[in-house]
């Protein structure tokens, strides 16, 4: 790794350029500062996450009482989606697609990378702002606008798209308007993606501080560093893909659309020679790797958080890093796995499970290293540490779980049911989501000055952790049970499925509770701003360089161009004076 | 003086009463019976027993298949006959107030065959109270694919444009079918196991008239009516030579 060049701008330098005072739409809206971006992307992230979540609390009562009038709300959503307040097939189907996509492509993603690596990537690694700072706004407005057409399709005629969040062809291409719009609104979302991995690679690379060589990187950089590769090498097949969806939808083309093509018992005419499953084939080849893409950043998170408050180096830190490179390489070779329903042949489906086995290795490794770190610590359990360590265990479940689904023989018959769904929550709602909370409470004081309330963040935790496994730990039961995944009633319909419907029962309930646990955050998250204790600008007694930043930063970040003059997790060093010994200090 | 006027209000009055029928009643009938020539083929009988609750309320035996429903002399029900020329070119009719009701009923449409006026009101029952699902296969209007679980008992949609005849289907019971036309006129009429059908209100004037049979095809005839007569036009279908 060579040293890099100290292109961080000297105080004079900075003052200079920054001093420049800007208009409210310059400073807030429009604004090219990455500290600002980031919030933006971290409020639109949030906002977005707790609009899906109220998508998924919507479905949570059909499947709890299907086909019982939902109370109040339900009268609210008018007559073809909800008539007497009884939930139609279709909007279900809306609600589950919208939810699926809003929480991946509109929540976790511009939350862990949006707003998390735009706010902290740059300090961490000692630079002014992101390399393309105008590129970084295109960037967020491309996800806004996004987000506008998502939420825009749910007015237009048919409402929103209902073929999934995988929008599966053909019955997509042959889906109502809302599908076209969807995939307008992913067209916007993916550029947003592609600008940002340009942005970040680059940054990273041409922007560290002096010193700050690639194995002094904190492990959180070197987690956005990976993901920004993923994006950028993963998404483009998925914005082809989505570009000739739409044409096939409004252009007549036939990408997607095979020949003989019978809908409802009725021939389609003029179709044919297109390839149903070459839009698996694209989506998936995004989308595993995507699932890195939620998971990366958020293990990122918790190994800050985790030697920070063992008050330990992370144990393995080189392990960890060749791993995560490992990871990302693979997971560009495991795609298939999500596809052996398509009945692919034993010889593809080898090669896809014996690469699913091996990046399991990676994943385990990481894991290992991190609940290793905690041996032997002397453990601070504030409110980010406890979502931090409560991660472990909660991704551990959902990446042990997800090992049945990587051999062929094991997911045919668990693919299309419940089991599949708690499996991959666990992953990313205790799991991913879990680390970004952690990440917020960590990092609240680096953007505001002040802390969040620690025994509001406590109840917060309680509530979640055991709210979390009450929504998805039944769904393993249903799901074993063979209960399908996109039953708009849960089943009820089928005689196998009755002894299971307690168990949703008691997940929605699970759910809605868990809602409740997250106002103390909402309550937390705006009173800290101003009523949250006052903190320096190292409140944690951090070793990474963002703590030698004012809190919050100014523009240009830092007063004097920073330094790393070791590596990221130096605590508890025998014979130093104090328990850290930060990397930019001499 | 007085007596005078008394007789020229009782000679108008006469007038009006004798002369109110010749324009208001001035309208002709057509009405006919539809028979089956031949010997009716045997049709496979609709199997529901996937579904129970369907299955039990036709006694737990398969049902009548509907594509062809014969009476007593072979007379057809669910033929659908309407004028299919001849109607005075920009003349409008409203449509009627009364919806078109389609009951879902041992997952059995009822009725089989049906006609509307666009922008009539297209009521949908679920008196099965299970979950069916409404999906009209039109080329024109814009399909209508909707769920409807067990506890909505009714839908409704209109369709706005003029349309032949096209089915309507259960995607989550696929013997369930059904036929539907949009008419911009009031001259159209479904026959029942009776095989007879009644279109009136026509002015006087020629006419074609076209019958329709699902499997079996169409017919038309001409019809020449004056006044207010009622003339008759029968129809017969037979299964095609092969």
């Amino acid at each position: 790794m060579s040293e890099p060049v100290d292109v961080a701008p000297k105080p004079h330098v900075a003052h200079e350029v920054h001093h420049e005072e800007l208009g409210f739409w310059r400073k807030y809206v429009f604004s090219t500062d990455h500290k600002v971006i980031g919030i933006q992307y971290s409020v639109t992230g949030l906002l977005f996450l707790l609009f899906g979540f109220c998508l998924m609390m919507l479905m949570r009562w059909q499947l709890a009482y299907p086909g019982v009038p939902l109370p109040l709300i339900g009268s609210l959503l008018g007559e073809a989606r909800m008539p007497g307040g009884t939930m139609l097939p279709e909007f279900y189907n809306e609600l589950g697609a919208m939810h699926g996509t809003i929480m991946v492509f509109l929540g976790v993603v511009p939350l862990a990378v949006g707003g998390f690596g735009n706010f902290v990537v740059p300090l961490q690694i000692g630079a002014p702002d992101m390399a393309f700072p105008k590129l970084n706004m295109l960037s967020y407005w491309s996800l806004f606008l996004g987000g506008i057409t998502m939420l825009g399709s749910f007015f237009v005629p048919g409402g929103a798209a209902q073929s999934g969040w995988t929008s599966y062809t053909p019955l997509s291409v042959i889906a109502g308007t809302g599908q076209t719009w969807w995939l307008i609104g992913m067209i916007f979302l993916i550029t947003s993606s592609l600008l940002g991995a340009l942005n970040f690679i680059t940054t990273i690379i041409q922007l560290r501080a002096k010193g700050l060589t690639f194995m002094r990187f904190p492990f959180f950089v070197w987690a956005q560093f990976v993901t920004a590769f993923l994006l950028l090498l993963a998404f483009p097949p998925l914005e082809a893909a989505g570009v000739m969806q739409l044409m096939d939808r409004v252009a007549g083309t036939n990408f997607f659309l095979p020949s003989g093509l019978v809908v409802s018992g009725q021939a389609l005419t003029n179709v044919g020679g297109g390839n149903p499953l070459l839009w698996q084939h694209l989506f998936w080849f995004l989308a595993h790797p995507e699932v890195y893409v939620l998971i990366l950043p958020g293990m990122g998170i918790v190994a800050e958080i985790i030697a920070n408050n063992t008050r330990k180096p992370l144990w393995g830190y080189r392990s960890m890093v060749y791993s995560l490179i490992f990871v990302g390489f693979m997971s560009f070779i495991v795609w298939a796995h999500h596809m052996f329903m398509t009945g692919m042949g034993t010889t593809m489906a080898a090669f896809f499970q014996t690469t699913t086995m091996i990046i399991s290795i990676p994943s385990v490794v990481i894991l290992t290293a991190l609940i290793i770190s905690l041996w032997g610590g002397s453990i601070r359990f504030n409110t980010p540490m406890l979502f931090a360590v409560a991660f472990l265990p909660m991704f551990g479940i959902g990446g042990l779980t997800g090992l049945p689904l990587g051999l062929n023989i094991a997911d045919i018959p668990l693919h299309d049911t419940y089991y599949v769904i708690a499996h991959f929550h666990y992953v990313v709602a205790p799991g991913t989501i879990f680390a970004l909370m952690a990440g917020i409470y960590y990092w609240y004081p680096k953007a505001t000055g002040r802390k969040m309330n620690e025994t509001l963040g406590k109840i917060h935790f309680v509530g979640s952790l055991v709210c979390m496994n009450a929504i998805f730990m039944p769904m393993f039961i249903i799901g074993l049970a063979g209960v399908s995944r996109r039953l708009f009633d849960a089943g009820a319909a089928y005689a196998f499925a009755q002894p299971t419907m307690h168990w949703n029962v008691v997940s929605s309930w699970g759910a809605w509770t868990l809602a409740i646990f997250q106002i103390p955050f909402i309550f937390n998250f705006f009173w800290s701003i101003r009523k949250g204790e006052k903190v320096g600008d190292n409140p944690w007694q951090a070793t990474t360089i963002e703590w030698s930043a004012p809190s919050p930063p100014p523009h240009g970040n830092f007063v004097h161009a920073p330094q790393a003059y070791r590596g990221p997790y130096e605590y508890s060093v025998p014979g130093a004076g104090k328990d850290f010994v930060p990397q930019y200090e001499a | 003086m007085r007596g005078t006027r008394n007789r020229l209000w009782l000679a108008g009055g006469l007038v009006a009463v004798l002369g109110w029928p010749s324009v208001a009643v001035a309208a002709a009938t057509v009405t006919g019976t539809v028979t089956f020539a031949g010997k009716p083929p045997a049709l496979k009988p609709l199997a529901m027993d996937a579904e129970i609750v369907c299955h039990k309320k036709h006694g737990s035996k398969p049902a009548p298949n509907e594509a062809l429903v014969l009476g007593n002399g072979n007379t057809m029900a669910h033929i659908m006959v309407w004028v299919s020329k001849g109607l005075p070119a920009g003349k409008t009719w409203p449509a009627p107030k009364d919806p078109v009701v389609l009951d879902q009923d041992g997952c059995v449409y009822k009725p089989h065959v049906m006609g509307i006026m666009v922008g009539q009101t297209y009521r949908i029952l679920n008196s099965d109270g299970i979950l069916h699902n409404i999906h009209t296969l039109p080329k024109i209007n814009t399909a209508f694919n909707r769920g409807q679980p067990a506890t909505v008992k009714e839908m409704t949609t209109t369709f706005p444009k003029p349309e032949a005849i096209f089915q309507v289907k259960c995607d989550v019971h696929p013997w369930m079918s059904a036929y539907i036309s949009v008419f911009t006129h009031p001259f159209f009429s479904v026959t029942s196991t009776d095989g007879k059908f009644t279109i009136s209100g026509l002015d006087a004037g020629s006419y074609e008239i076209t019958a329709w049979h699902e499997k079996l095809g169409t017919q038309t005839a001409s019809v020449t009516v004056t006044g207010n007569e009622t003339k008759a036009q029968d129809f017969k279908f037979a299964v095609p030579a092969k």
